[in-house]
């Protein structure tokens, strides 16, 4: 949606001039990014602008050589002259014949954009370049009058702008409010009383900064951080959409805690992310890491085109990309040429098309524990049976019977094992999915594919005399494949799943005739649609051969000719996938065979060669009938009961941690990206090659190559690929991520950023309050020098929690500045939903300092699941998991934790660069009723009396109550707030929890909840 | 939620998004910054705008009486019953005896080429109407035999049978009516409307959400406020018991502590508002004297005991009775009468891709009497000239038959994006009329085609709102509920 108001932009540019933090010094009224560009954007460029087919006149107003260059006499722009500039003549002209834009276009100027293009013109009419996109210069640290008080660079800038506001700082915060504000800032948490204590009694001149060192080195900092970023990276543990199933991608949340417990510096940091998979000898870790563009949502929903939603995750990617690194909103441009910012619908595709080329598979991301407890498991599974054999068929004491049984096993197995050859395709090709040839001669399938996919096989000519009897299909595990296979399924079926809707057999052009055959799938009867063999011959697209159990297993299908024939000549094999999803086979093999009445078996293709390899009469090798009384022991009935311990072990086999990662695809399989006409996924237009803005093509150059790119892109740095547009976004090229990102973190202490607008730096976001101090910080950030912040997202927060801006008192602020825009006192801002509870359960002393690990199910009240689809029920956690830190709190998108989406914490459904701070009669009710906060106000309240009376048996009411108050509030209540606090004490008497109801008042008043 | 109090939403951010919503003088954007209240109800901002612009001074033009934002309004609320998972209009609207003759024969490809389908292939064969048809009331609507009870009240009705949507999945159709994107995240209806023109409940919420029967595929998304302030999320409710969570003291706890400890907890607040004088405290004192009224007011609210036997009957529902969707309509006109501005009702069951007879005779069956009872007691209580009911799903149902031996499958329809059929009620609705015509098989509108952004331009526009003009500026565009599109269908109101 795109709506051009440019009267009222002009409205809101004044209003901005009106306040203390206006437009900088120096630059005029009116100005040329935020108020000209897009006037002339709307009404002039689609005849006037760089499209060179569309041009009229042979006349561009998008850039100053062109607009100011003299037509024989005159110009359609004339600096400082509106009246001798062709421009305002068109646009004011009486005549209709004259008059722009052309009365047919219904797209007339109002007053006032004629008023504005008029200003512009008269200051100048100078085509300027909006400040964002412009490299910052590291400003000279300013003088300021009050040096004093200025502790670091930070402040030289924040002071600077008060005094020619006229403000004064605030006095510094109390102790006990400092030390609060830094651990819920840092941390997340409350300080203990004992914390609190030690601080408060250590007299060294740098008692702070040394606070602020341990905090910096705690764990509890890189939860406390990964929660902002996941509102970024829009983590969830859901799909989202309509069945909205679990994932498993906490890995990449552990990641990112880890790295910024690591502090790894924000470049590497985000590169990691981005494109960790392309790095060289790229570890595990890195890997994990490219998790944040797979927080896509996945639509499950049966029916839907994939292709389509894979469509909007990438639509998604390019608008987090551009939120989080370059601070620019590109979702206009995914529909048509940006009206405000330079961005052009081909710049979009293109950035699109830089991270278009990976594959989304899982990779297996098994913790250290988990790996040794299955590696454990398994080794005491394959002793058990082992000893389940030696002790039932091949000790004395084992039963006649079933040493019987296992012989007539044997010899059944034997008589019906056939020998096959497997038979590599000489060319693969499918309507979608990437086929390649492994090694041993199976077929991997790979990439995208649709909800209707053929496989065509050229098979080779066979030689021998004998004729082939069947075919037969083995559907394989592989790792590369969802839940790891067989099929390709990743969405609505079982992960992992496929379905062979027909197969046809041709040699040359004449089809093969094929026969019912069998399987090893178990329940494939006649009138089963999933499973009977005779269903890939029937068609009918909507019955099929599939996996519905075991498919952890190699199963097979074999499938006679009708007559045996040679295949002497290269023949095909076409086989159909049809599904209402995706549910293309991922890993197969194709093999023959000339025996008579071929069946399907299940015994492990090694255990069957072995047992062709000898004639019936033969004596078995010792190795091969220990196979099979293996396979004997696992599914005999007689061995049911002695089996059950077994399978009770295999029960307890950890499942594989498989997380979602990107994967570069292989050269061979490009991906091809395409403009889509007004973003439309069903409108795919000419093919549009991987790069970046052009406005950022020419980051020196005059401002006029803004709009100059549209027709050729620079070639200095251009990236070409998902890991260099990784590496361009972090580097000196890309003008806005060093801004961006200390602006984030600014907004992080402070509640709003220096540009508020967190996340938009284009042409129509609020302009800077200190213009100076962001370029500052930028160019602070990117400085590799020791006193440099080399990308260290620790150091830019010491940084400023030293400041003496940091450590201001609380208050309202002064008339002149009321939205305290000047930090002339330190800000009030309600606390996060997380940081709510978490600062709840430290004071409780209850929370549970694991970090990281499966999202946990603290309690909540039934009905919030009851609204979500399949009524999923919430397990809710014992013990320790229920007060795990937040961020652990499983995030499910269509049915978030309601005591969080009521403080509005985010869905995880787009991307978050500012969270919203709402105060509803909601919050009060959640944090008044809701029994986990009462569990918390149980705990704290127990916790404080608990610990008064072991210091002092004697100890009265008041020094509880005010103990209570420090646990929460960490100051010490004044004697008016404890006379209220132990007036209402008295009144609950006769409550056999009066403390609990004392600590759940102290929890619900506005101090508890907002930043001290 | 959507409430009238205050956020401590930084005040500079909401007078850029209320001038991007809409022109207002200089002066004006001066006085609502300068306050420093916080949210300001975009309508009591621009309500003096609106009476200067039409000359009209008279009580429709004060705040908090739906004055319209940007014309005079016509109704103060809707109720809109949403019927999840795609009803069969051919079934029960649209009817196309063409269907009965071709039945069993495959849709001509002129129709079906470069359509796509959920579960079908195009080319299936044609399945008869399920039900017979009889002409009803004044206005000679039609409709099929399993609506009873509203054929009863075609006359207060406007049906519309050409209305078509860009989405045949389920969740992304749903989330696309309620919210006028196909992708979670962007503000629902009720959301703008909160955000636009504010509540007439001081303690309810503006914008709540009811639901029965089976699964909603859109979740909350469909609900959420998006990008817009918190305040403006849609609340569900249960139509039992508590309605709200937490909105009952836990147990243990009486009310009179409940009482002791808001008058503590705001002694503390007021303590700290000397001290510090922001103004985020007073909001938050504010909030926890609605929270308490909320309490106070909920038992009353679900307390059925004031409905007569005749209402109960009338919608068939008792006062035992727990989330039917009969129960839910008399809860919406309860709703109603206490001012909440959007009551959004679901009934997920429609998704009838096997048996579309029976599905469609159980879900009539809990759902015709309700919707007709709630025209009728909104409109004996002279409620249905200021409410607007809206009835519809998120798509319509194929002509063509859905069959799958492996899905178990037979006799059932697909998704049908290209035409389906909904009705209005209410203010402003030009009733008794039968709008759109669909094909002889019902596969495309052929007359007066309605867009979902239609619909939902016409319910702003019901509201006194211009759809093109309530935006919010969000990453550095603005927004609006029906993107780039939408019109407001003249034929359908008066």
């Amino acid at each position: 949606m795109f709506v051009c108001r440019i009267g009222l932009a002009c409205l809101v540019g004044q209003l901005f001039l009106a306040d203390p933090s206006s437009v900088r010094a120096g630059e005029s009224d009116v100005d040329y990014g935020r108020h000209v560009r897009p006037i002339l954007a709307k009404h002039c460029f689609t005849c006037h602008g760089p499209d060179e087919d569309a041009r009229q006149a042979g006349l561009r107003l998008d850039q100053q050589e062109d607009a100011h260059a003299d037509l024989g006499g005159y110009a359609a722009v004339t600096p400082g002259d509106p009246e001798h500039s062709e421009l305002m003549v068109r646009v004011t002209s009486e005549d209709e014949d004259l008059r722009m834009p052309p009365a047919d276009a219904d797209n007339a100027l109002s007053p006032s954009q004629i008023e504005t293009l008029r200003q512009w013109i008269q200051s100048g009419g100078q085509y300027t370049r909006h400040w964002a996109f412009v490299p910052a210069q590291k400003p000279a640290l300013p003088s300021t009058r009050q040096a004093g008080w200025c502790r670091g660079p930070i402040d030289r800038f924040v002071l600077k702008r008060m005094e020619q506001a006229g403000l004064a700082p605030a006095p510094e915060a109390d102790p006990e409010t400092l030390i609060r504000r830094v651990y819920l800032d840092l941390l997340g948490l409350t300080p203990t009383p004992e914390e609190v204590q030690r601080f408060l009694d250590d007299s060294h001149p740098d008692a702070y900064e040394r606070l602020v060192d341990r905090l910096l080195a705690s764990p509890a900092y890189g939860e406390r951080f990964a929660r902002s970023w996941l509102d970024l990276a829009r983590y969830s543990d859901t799909n989202g959409y309509e069945k909205d199933r679990p994932r498993t991608i906490w890995p990449y949340r552990d990641w990112v805690i880890d790295a910024l417990n690591r502090d790894l510096p924000y470049d590497q940091f985000s590169i990691e992310q981005l494109a960790g998979d392309m790095l060289a000898n790229a570890t595990r870790e890195q890997k994990i890491a490219t998790g944040f563009h797979r927080n896509t949502m996945l639509n499950e929903e049966g029916g839907i085109d994939p292709l389509e939603y894979r469509f909007y995750a990438l639509v998604d990617r390019v608008a987090t990309t551009g939120t989080v690194w370059m601070g620019l909103t590109t979702g206009c441009a995914q529909c048509h040429t940006h009206k405000y910012d330079p961005i052009t619908h081909s710049d979009y595709y293109a950035l699109m098309a830089l991270m278009d080329n990976a594959d989304e598979p899982e990779l297996n991301a098994d913790p250290p524990d988990v790996l040794e407890r299955r590696q454990s498991l398994l080794e005491q599974v394959r002793q058990a049976e082992q000893d389940l054999v030696d002790r039932t068929l091949f000790s004395p004491q084992g039963s006649a019977d079933i040493k019987d049984a296992f012989g007539e096993y044997c010899r059944r197995q034997r008589q019906q094992v056939s020998r096959w050859r497997t038979v590599p395709p000489d060319r693969l090709e499918s309507t979608k999915p990437l086929l390649t040839l492994q090694p041993d001669g199976s077929v991997l399938a790979s990439g995208d594919a649709t909800k209707r996919d053929v496989y065509t096989l050229t098979m080779p000519p066979l030689d021998g005399s004998d004729p082939v009897t069947a075919i037969r299909i083995e559907a394989m595990p592989h790792r590369s494949l969802p839940d790891t296979g067989p099929g390709l399924a990743f969405y609505e079926g079982r992960r992992g799943d496929f379905f062979l809707s027909e197969l046809k057999l041709a040699a040359g052009e004449a089809p093969i005739d094929l026969g019912i055959g069998s399987t090893t799938v178990a329940g494939g009867g006649k009138k089963n649609g999933t499973t009977f063999p005779g269903n890939v011959l029937d068609g009918d697209g909507s019955t099929g051969w599939s996996i519905p159990q075991n498919q952890d297993k190699t199963q097979r299908l074999v499938i006679p000719l009708k007559q045996p024939r040679r295949l002497d000549q290269p023949w095909t094999i076409e086989m159909l996938f049809e599904r209402h999803y995706v549910a293309g086979l991922g890993h197969f093999r194709i093999d023959v065979t000339t025996d008579d009445a071929p069946t399907a078996n299940a015994l492990s293709s090694d255990l069957q060669q072995q047992l062709v390899r000898h004639q019936d009469d033969e004596a078995l090798p010792d190795s091969t009938r220990r196979g099979l009384a293996i396979a004997f022991a696992r599914t005999s009935e007689m061995l049911a009961g002695d089996r059950k311990p077994i399978e009770q072990l295999r029960k307890q086999i950890p499942d594989p941690v498989r997380t979602l990662v990107m994967r570069e695809r292989p050269a061979s399989n490009q991906r091809v990206t395409r403009r889509h006409h007004r973003g439309e996924y069903l409108q795919p237009k000419e093919v549009v090659e991987g790069g970046i803005p052009s406005v950022f093509g020419s980051a020196a150059s005059e401002p006029a190559a803004s709009e100059a790119a549209e027709s050729g892109r620079s070639d200095v740095d251009q990236p070409t690929n998902r890991l260099e547009l990784a590496r361009w976004l972090v580097s000196r090229n890309n003008p806005l991520v060093g801004r961006v990102t200390a602006n984030r973190a600014w907004r992080e202490f402070f509640g709003a950023g220096i540009v508020r607008t967190s996340g938009d730096f284009g042409t129509q976001s609020e302009p800077p309050t200190h213009p100076e101090l962001i370029d500052w910080l930028d160019r602070w950030l990117r400085d590799s020098s020791p006193s440099g912040g080399r990308w260290s997202m620790k150091r830019l927060h010491r940084q400023i929690v030293l400041s003496a801006t940091y450590r201001q008192a609380t208050g309202a602020p002064p008339s002149e500045d009321p939205d305290n825009r000047l930090l002339s006192v330190f800000p009030y801002r309600r606390l996060d939903a997380e940081q709510i509870r978490d600062a709840f359960l430290s004071a409780a002393g209850l929370l549970s300092r694991p970090i990281g690990g499966p999202s946990v199910y603290p309690p909540q009240p039934e009905s919030v699941m009851q609204m979500a689809y399949g009524k999923p029920g919430w397990p809710t956690s014992a013990g320790a998991d229920r007060f795990r830190r937040s961020l652990y709190t499983f995030s499910k998108r269509t049915a978030p934790f309601a005591a969080f989406t009521t403080f509005d914490a985010p869905s995880g459904e787009l991307c978050i660069a500012r969270r919203d701070r709402s105060t509803t009669p909601l919050q009060a009710l959640t944090l008044l009723n809701d029994a986990m906060y009462l569990e918390m106000a149980e705990g704290v309240a127990d916790d404080a009396v608990r610990q008064v009376r072991s210091q002092n048996p004697e100890a009265g009411d008041r020094e509880i109550a005010t103990f209570l108050f420090r646990k929460l509030l960490v100051r010490t209540p004044d004697p008016a707030e404890l006379e209220s606090i132990m007036a209402f004490y008295h009144s609950q008497s006769d409550h056999p929890e009066a403390w609990m109801l004392v600590a759940r008042a102290l929890m619900n008043t506005d101090e508890a909840i907002t930043a001290p | 939620m959507s409430f009238r109090s205050r956020s401590s939403k930084d005040p500079a951010e909401t007078c850029h998004q209320v001038s991007a919503a809409k022109q207002v003088t200089r002066r004006q954007l001066f006085q609502s910054c300068g306050v420093g209240l916080g949210k300001i109800s975009l309508a009591s901002m621009l309500a003096s705008d609106f009476a200067m612009a039409s000359g009209d001074s008279g009580p429709s033009a004060s705040a908090g009486d739906a004055p319209g934002l940007h014309f005079p309004a016509k109704i103060k609320r809707v109720i809109y019953l949403f019927m999840a998972g795609a009803p069969s209009q051919l079934d029960l609207f649209d009817h196309k005896p063409e269907l009965t003759r071709l039945e069993g024969k495959p849709i001509p490809p002129s129709v079906i080429a470069g359509q796509r389908y959920a579960f079908i292939q195009p080319d299936a064969a044609v399945l008869s109407p399920r039900f017979s048809f009889q002409r009803y009331g004044q206005c000679g609507a039609e409709l099929a035999e399993t609506l009873p009870h509203l054929s009863k009240v075609v006359d207060d009705l406007a049906i519309i049978r050409s209305v078509h949507t860009d989405q045949f999945n389920h969740a992304p159709a749903q989330i696309f009516v309620n919210t006028g994107s196909p992708i979670p995240g962007r503000p629902a209806m009720g959301s703008w409307l909160s955000y636009g023109i504010g509540s007439d409940a001081d303690d309810l919420p503006g914008f709540v959400v009811l639901k029965s029967g089976g699964n909603l595929s859109g979740g909350a998304a469909m609900w959420s406020n998006g990008f817009l302030p918190g305040q403006h999320q849609g609340v569900p409710f249960r139509s039992a018991g508590d309605p709200i969570l937490h909105v009952a003291t836990p147990q243990g706890i009486s009310r009179q502590t409940q009482r002791e400890t808001l008058d503590l907890v705001a002694d503390l607040n007021r303590h700290r508002l000397n001290d510090l004088d922001v103004d985020g405290i007073r909001a938050r004192i504010d909030s926890y004297e609605m929270a308490y009224r909320m309490q106070s007011r909920a038992p009353e609210l679900m307390d059925f005991s004031s409905e007569s036997d005749e209402t109960l009957a009338l919608y068939g529902t008792s006062r035992e009775d727990a989330g039917s969707f009969a129960k839910n309509c008399l809860l919406a006109r309860r709703l109603a009468e206490r001012g909440v501005r959007f009551i959004q009702l679901y009934h997920a069951g429609w998704d009838h891709h096997s048996n579309v007879e029976g599905g469609l005779r159980t879900q009539c069956k809990q759902t015709d009497q309700g919707c007709a009872a709630l025209v009728q007691d909104l409109k004996r209580r002279g409620m249905l000239e200021d409410t607007l009911v809206v009835w519809g799903g998120e798509f319509g149902r194929t002509p063509m038959v859905e069959a799958s031996a492996a899905l178990g499958r037979s006799l059932g329809r697909d998704h049908h994006p290209q035409a389906f059929t909904m009705w209005m009620a209410g203010g402003g609705i030009r009733a008794g009329q039968t709008l759109g015509k669909t094909d002889d098989l019902g596969f495309h509108p052929v007359e007066d085609p309605v867009h979902v952004h239609d619909i939902q331009a016409t319910i702003l526009y019901l509201l006194g709102i211009d759809h093109e003009r309530l935006t919010f500026t969000f990453a550095g565009r603005p927004f609006r509920l029906t993107d780039v599109h939408g019109h407001v269908v003249e034929k359908l109101v008066t």
